[in-house]
Formats: C-alpha cells, structure tokens, sequence
C-alpha cells in the first residue's frame, strides 16, 4: 500500500462568475520515504494540489468534483487505515493534519505567528495533537526538534520571536514544527524560493537529511529543476491543472517524453543555447561608467533626540568601471547592497561619498536639475513587474512623456509612432500602447518595463532582477530579448542578479558582492568556472544544478 | 480592440460605478443634487414677487429685475458646468477646470460693473399690487414669499404654525419675525453648499500639496511638516471662528476659508501616508530615472495613485464643515440677516415657547444632508477598499 495515492482529482475554484479548473484529473502515488517533486510554472496548480491533499482550501470557493486521495494513516495505535481524505469528517482531519501530513510554506516571514517565541510555537503544535504529554516533555522534545534542524544555540533561541531570526532559520522552525510531531508525509510548497541560494542548499539538504533519519515522504513543490534534480526520486510536471509528465527524476530530466517538458527545460538558462561571444580586448573600450569609492551609508536612529549611533554599510567602498557595449553582472545574496549599488550609479539614491563618472563628467553631487541631461542616458528596468507600471496610466502616456521632457520626437504623433516603435522592437504589439499595464501579463509587463528603459534611447540600463518574478520560459524569452536589442542598439548593461545561471548565460563580465564589498570581480567565465574566494566558491557551489 | 477599451474601464469610472451601485450612495446623491437645484433656483422657488407679471400689457419679470449679484454667479456657474459638462468637446479635466474659473471670474466682475444691487426691496408692495389688480395677470413662485419678506403689516402675530394662516399659506410655518420658514430654508441651502464645497476644497488643495511635499522628500520636510499639521490640529476651529468673528465682523466667506485653513491637516496625512508608499514603488522610480519634474511626478504619477483615501475623507469633510457653520450660526455667531440652518435651530431655541417647526425642519435638513455626505463617503470607501467591497456585495 502506497502512502498517498492521488487518482483523477479535480479541484474547481469559483472565482467571482467563473470556474477555474485548477486541479484537471491528477494522478499520482508517493511511495513511504519518497521525494515526489511536482514541478510546473506559476497558475499550474501545484499548490492547490498540495492543498487538496491536505484540504486547507476554502469550502466555500472550492469543490471536488471527481477524484480520490487515499493516505495511509497511521494511527496512535500502531494500527493502519485507508482513509479518503476529501470525504473525511472535520474531526478526524484535525487528527491528521498537523500529526500525520505536515506543511511547510513559501514565505517564512509570514508563516510564523509574530506575538509568541519559536519555542512556544513548536510546543504549542506537539500539545495539540498529543493532549496527554506533560509541558516538560514538551518543551524537551521542541528542543529536540530544533536541535534536529541545526538551529546554532537552540537552547538560548528557544524563547526568541521571530523578528530576531533570519528568513533561514525562520524556515527551520518552520520544519521543525511540521516535524516535531513525526508525520509520514511532508508537504513543502516552495520552501525555499524565498532565501537565499546558499540558504537554500542548507535547507533542502536539511530535508534531505531528515527524511533519510525518520524516513517519512515528502511531496516537495518547486518551479526550479536545479532543485528538482537535487533532491527528486519522483517528478511530475504539471501545466494547466494537468500533470503532463511523471516520471524517475532522471528519466524525465534526462529523456523528456512531453513536449511541454521538453520546453521547460530548454528554458533553463543552463540549457539556452550558448551565444557566440567575440572576445574583445577590454583595453581597448572605453570606460563608460566609473565607480571609485562609493559609499551609500544609512544611519541608525536611536533614542529620544533620535542620535545617529550607526550606519548601515549598503554599499561600501565600491569601485567598478564598467566598459561600453559590455554585460556587467552583479550578484550577491540578499542583503548585499546590489540594488542599492545600481541605484547609487543612477543617482536614484544619493551616495554618501565616493564618485560616479559617465564619461569623465561627475555624477555626485550634481542636483536634479544638472542631472535632467544625464537622466536620459542612465535608465533602470524593475523587478517587480506589479508596481513597476503606473496602473493610472496608459502606456502610451508612460512611453511618451519622458520623450517629451528630453525634447525627442517633435509632436506627439512622431512621439507615440516612436513609442510604438519601441513596443515593436520588445516584440509586443503596437496597439498596446492603448491599454492599461493591468491588462498585461508579468512577461509583457516586464517587456514594456524595458520599453520604457528604451524609449529615451539610453546608452547604460541598470536591470535589477528583471526576471526573478517570471516563469523560467518566460526568462528565458527576456533573456534573449535582452540580447538581441543590445547587439542591435549597442547597449552597455549593470544586471543585477542572484541567479548564477542567467548571470552564465548572459554576461561578459561578473562582480561578486557580499556586505557592500565587491568581493571578486572579472570575466564571467573566470568568476564563475573558477572562483579565487572562499565565499564566491561557496556561492557558485549553492547552486542547484541539472 | 473594442473589447479592450471596454476592459480598460479606467480606475475613476470603476469606483464611480461600484459607488454608486448601492442604494446608499444613490440616495445621498439625490439629496444633494436636490439641495444642489433648489440652491441655484431660490429665487424663482422661493420669492415674493411675480415671476412673470403683464402689466397693462407690458409683460415684466420682477424676479429678474431683482437678482442679486450673487443670484446671477450662482445661476452662471450652474449653467458653464452643465454645458461644459454636456459639450461634445472632451477636454481634459484641467481645461475643463480652468475654463469652469475663468468664465466664473469673469461673470462675477461684469456683473459687478453692470448690475447695481436694490437694497430695501420692500415685498409688501408687490401683495399690495396684486391686490390691487395693477397687473393683468401674475406668475407667482411656487412659495410666494421672500426669506426676508417678514409679513410685517399682515396684521397678525408673526409667529404661525405650519399651514394655519388660510389666508397666508406657510407649508412650514413663519419664525417670530413672521418670515417664510420653507423660503429661507431653500435660500439657507446655499450656505450649506457653498460652506461645503469651498471649504473642503481650500482644505484639499492645501492638504494635497503639503501632504505630498512631506510624504515625497519625508526626512526634514517631513519633520517640519508634521509639527505644521500637529500646530493646527491643536487649534481649536470653533474658538478660532470666534476670534475671527469678532475681528472681522460676520462673513460667510471668511468663515468658508476659516473652516478650510484650520481641517486641512486630516488631508495632509492621509496624501503624506499614500505618497510615503508610493514614493519607493518602481514606477516612481522610473520617473525619476527618466528626468520628469517634480510636478509630473506628484501630479501626475502618484497623486492619481494615492488619493483615494483622500476621496473618503474630503466627502466626510464636507459633512462637518456645514456642522461647523451651523454650529456657529446656533451660537449666534452666524450671519446677521442671510438664513441659515444653524441660525434657524438657534431661533427656536430662544423664542420663549417652543416651536416645534422651527426646530424639526432646519435640524432635518443639517441631518438628511450630513448623513447623505456620508453615505456618499461610506460608499465611495467601500468600493476603493477591494476587501470591503467584497463584504458590501457591491463587487461585480
């Protein structure tokens, strides 16, 4: 008898008027002390199956209209039962839930209750589901738990909130209380998407460890398969509500029989095709963007006159000279001060000291009015593709007013035909220019994002994480997009980044920063293929690989 | 292409629609468009001379004869908005605005120059001429009587209960003066209008630029700024009106712009808070990046974004600016001779018996129309809120 069998499920949401079919006619099985990784894009359905099985949907939004989910329960007893889980009666839902199919979620700074300490949290899920053990008992074995997922000093952490913990042990706790109870079956709904990738190594090979000690079976949802093949004994792909693929890891990643497969994982940056690159001499180039120096400190306010007793270090003596027509990559885990290098270089942020030159002309110091020319050469592209459009605003008003500002275009014909040109040139329609950045999907929003980077027709664009937020197809889409216009218009970029891979993929030259500080810097190839630091080691070594 | 256009309802029809979906909101409209009408046409409404009268042939309008300066602004504006507002051309709002301005600045001036006011009107002679058949025939208003037309030679006690002269129909009753109590209040409507809109609207513009200074550059603007707002918070309005009124004597318009300096704190906040989010949002970014001025940018990028808090709060702020107008009226602080509300409720109250027509029908109207103000802001706060919107039923 398998642990959980999932067969034909349908799960249908309302929404509003409309019936969305979320779930299509799943099926699947995971074995006891198998990893069963589902895997698929944004809106696949890979939560809602994840919540079906443990019925945390909605009652009143959400039916089932055909299909089984059989688990295994073991109950206290020691004795066995087959259980239909989408039948089952309130009460005994509660016997399981918690005790026998635990969950973990995505974000770690929400799922935890920010009024009572970790300590408490953990104890609180052990005294539910065993009402006869005593608080000592108790609070030893959430100690214990703790101590299973490698939480530095458990004891004295024991009684901390979960402001004080970082997102990587918030999400340890988070384990350790879907584990302190010793379920059979461990859903994790993207766990780790949320951290860091060296974060993120730690937490799966903490599940990996785990499993293999209390052998229980996850069910471990991701949209990465670098993660998939680290951890994976079973994959099933999902695309819209249907599982289009399952397989061995291996032989779906190896040998993808679906098309859809196939497609996902030519998406992969490590499987883009590789572009020539000419090497040039960097010598020769000119040096468009220099950095010396720069520092963007934020001071900490404490006490009644609101003192500066510190500052935090984003950005912490940088130097960096950026060459024309290249790719420069920025990576660093979060926290690291990318972002706030990028927008220091704009002059988005004003540094504290240091100097920022676009050919030979100083940026610092310059006030608004002096940077109004400058303005139109040094663009930036968002990550978020929700609040990085005016939802006020047509796009054509978004596309054209900067042109009008700089003085490009002289009507507002010519303006909106170059506007829609620009559209043209991110590969989207010209009758977009008339719509509402609503109306848009993340992709195409992310291309008008770029559109508007290039309306004023730029020679540098800082791109922060522009397609972290996006479906790895849809990355890999931008990605080539990206390349394609800088060839054709000469572009020189700063890609800010956390992703290895796309950082392989995409640029010429690598800088590595942790704390503020570059750490390391130089050609992608050498950077990456072979790291002089420790911590870029440590780094590259994170990442999950196919 | 159509089907787009169609699902780009902007964000402005949309709340509009949703607000106004309920039935809540729908009565507080019809109030005050009620008000809205009744205050332009008072004259014609409410007037104890003909509207049309033939005289030895002679065909006359005293009603027109007699408008006052005030009479024809209110009666031009009414009609530049509706015109404006049904032309094909489609301006922008700005235009629009600055059109509606100018064309009401400048009929106030020329009427200034051309039109001498009568003063002293007295209201018997027109009764007395009817009465006398001077006139072929009469059109009279709909309420024959002035709300100062104080009846004061009707030999009768000034003081009547709604509808017991035969002779003198009063729907409403007279106050002790022997005025028309339904005439002065369709006149009293102005007050409470004009209080409303001008006030909240000097509140608003003030509020909207400080609050949007403060929450865009924060840090020491900021500062400052909240130390403004917490300055003004403290005064207290009423004692403010007061001091006014007794420096400067009683005016509405002082009193109007009194109201609007000392409420726009409440504003500032709300636009400081909404501009505080917004100001770190990538879109607003992307305009700094770009080069637009400082204008654009809090006008035109975050203002439409963050102003609808600001929506909810100003139709509440209307509601308590008429409060804070008939309050000083009942204090006896108001206007001398001009009716208002407040003035009316402080008449019932003084006179040594207690009559209740006096009291029922002004405290009725301040009620009906602070309540349809906030109807009309409930709603509107609903329909912005996604979640609230989603309780209230509204939500399509």
């Amino acid at each position: 008898m398998s642990l959980l069998q999932v067969k034909e499920l349908h799960t249908h949401l309302q929404s509003g008027g409309t019936l969305v079919k979320a779930v299509d006619g799943v099926s699947f099985t995971i074995e006891k002390g198998e990893t069963f990784c589902l895997v698929g894009e944004s809106g696949s359905g890979k939560s809602i199956t994840a919540l079906s099985i443990i019925q945390l949907l909605p009652q009143g939004i959400s039916s089932h209209p055909a299909g089984n989910i059989l688990f295994d329960w073991r109950k206290d007893s020691g004795s066995h039962e087959t259980v239909e889980m989408l039948t089952l009666p309130d009460d005994k839902l509660c016997d399981i839930r918690g005790s026998r199919i635990a969950m973990i979620f995505q974000e770690p700074m929400t799922s935890l209750n920010p009024v009572y300490s970790i300590g408490e949290q953990i104890t609180e899920a052990l005294l539910l589901h065993h009402p006869g053990m005593s608080d000592e008992e108790a609070r030893a074995r959430a100690l214990k738990a703790m101590q299973d997922v490698q939480i530095d000093k458990a004891k004295s952490r024991f009684n901390n909130y979960p402001h004080q913990l970082s997102g990587g042990q918030r999400q340890r706790v988070m384990i350790a209380m879907a584990l302190a109870c010793e379920p059979d079956l461990l859903i994790a709904d993207e766990p780790t998407t949320a951290l860091d990738v060296t974060v993120q190594a730690e937490i799966l090979k903490l599940i990996h460890e785990l499993q293999q000690r209390k052998g229980m079976s996850v069910l471990f949802i991701t949209h990465d398969f670098g993660v998939v093949a680290q951890i994976a004994h079973k994959v099933g792909v999902m695309k819209q509500g249907k599982l289009v693929e399952v397989g061995e890891t291996q032989q779906v990643l190896r040998q993808p029989k679906h098309s859809y497969t196939r497609k996902l994982l030519a998406a992969v940056p490590d499987n883009l095709p590789r572009r020539d690159t000419q090497p040039t001499d960097t010598n020769t180039l000119e040096t468009l963007i220099s950095v010396k120096d720069l520092d963007v400190f934020f001071p900490i306010r404490k006490g009644l006159l609101q003192r500066v007793t510190d500052y935090v270090r984003a950005v912490d003596g940088v130097s960096l000279d950026i060459k024309k027509g290249k790719v420069v990559a920025l990576v660093g885990e979060s926290g690291s001060g990318k972002t706030t290098l990028g927008r220091a270089i704009l002059q988005l942020q004003r540094p504290t000291t240091g100097s920022v030159k676009m050919l030979d002309t100083e940026l610092v110091g310059l006030n608004n009015k002096e940077l109004r020319p400058w303005r139109r050469h040094l663009q930036i592209a968002f990550q978020d593709p929700q609040s990085s459009l005016n939802p006020r605003l047509l796009i054509a008003t978004a596309l054209t007013e900067p042109m009008k500002v700089h003085g490009i275009g002289e009507s507002d014909e010519e303006r909106i035909e170059l506007a829609a040109d620009v559209l043209e040139s991110v590969q989207l329609k010209r009758e977009f220019l008339w719509r509402y950045p609503h109306e848009f999907s993340g992709g195409q929003r992310q291309r008008i994002g770029l559109a508007r980077a290039l309306a004023l027709n730029p020679e540098f664009i800082v791109c922060d994480e522009i397609t972290s937020a996006l479906d790895v197809s849809v990355q890999a889409e931008i990605l080539e997009l990206l390349l394609d216009i800088r060839k054709q218009r000469d572009l020189t970029l700063l890609f800010i980044t956390h992703n290895i891979s796309v950082v392989e993929y995409l640029s010429d030259e690598t800088v590595v920063m942790k704390q503020g500080k570059i750490v390391e810097q130089g050609a992608t190839a050498d950077v990456c293929g072979n790291p002089q630091q420790a911590y870029t080691k440590k780094l590259i070594a994170a990442v999950p690989r196919l | 292409m159509n089907k787009a256009r169609k699902k780009g309802e902007t964000f402005t029809h949309r709340i509009l629609r949703l607000s106004f979906a309920g039935w809540g909101a729908k009565i507080g409209l019809a109030w005050v468009a009620l008000l809205a009408l009744l205050a332009v046409f008072a004259p014609f409404i409410a007037n104890s001379m003909p509207l049309l009268a033939s005289e030895n042939g002679k065909i006359t309008a005293p009603v027109l004869h007699f408008l006052s300066i005030e009479d024809i602004v209110v009666l031009a504006a009414f009609f530049i908005l509706v015109t404006l507002f049904l032309s094909p051309l489609r301006q922008s709002l700005k235009t629009l605005l600055l059109t509606f301005v100018i064309l009401i600045v400048g009929v106030t001036i020329i009427s200034k120059q051309l039109i001498v006011e009568k003063q002293n009107i007295v209201y018997t002679e027109f009764r007395e001429q009817i009465a006398a058949n001077k006139y072929d025939w009469v059109v009279m208003p709909p309420i024959p009587y002035a709300p100062r037309d104080y009846l004061r030679d009707a030999r009768r006690p000034p003081l009547q209960a709604p509808l017991a002269d035969k002779q003198y129909l009063h729907w409403m009753g007279t106050e002790e003066n022997g005025g028309d109590v339904l005439s002065r209040m369709i006149h009293a409507s102005r007050i409470a209008l004009g209080i409303g809109f001008l006030a909240t609207g000097i509140a608003m513009v003030i509020g909207v630029i400080l609050g949007g200074l403060m929450g865009y550059f924060s840090g020491v603007v900021d500062i400052l700024g909240m130390r403004l707002v917490e300055i003004f918070e403290s005064i207290p309005t009423l004692f403010l009106l007061l001091t006014f009124v007794a420096f400067f004597g009683r005016s509405i318009y002082i009193m109007m712009v009194i109201i609007g300096l000392t409420s726009w704190s409440g504003y500032a906040r709300y636009i400081r808070a909404e501009f505080l989010r917004l100001r770190k949002q990538d879109f607003v970014q992307a305009t700094i990046a770009s080069g637009l001025p400082l204008r654009s940018i809090l006008f035109r990028h975050m203002l439409p974004n963050g102003v609808a808090p600001l929506l909810v709060g100003v139709s509440f702020g209307v509601a308590s600016a008429i409060l804070a107008e008939a309050t000083l009226s009942f204090l006896g602080l108001g206007l001398v001779d001009s009716p208002s509300w407040g003035q009316m409720l402080n008449q019932a109250v003084k006179s040594s018996v207690f009559n209740w027509w006096m009291a029922v029908f002004p405290g009725g109207a301040i009620f009906m129309t602070v309540f349809a103000y906030n109807l009309m802001g409930e709603a509107l706060r609903d329909a912005i809120d996604p979640q609230l919107a989603k309780k209230a039923g509204v939500v399509t």
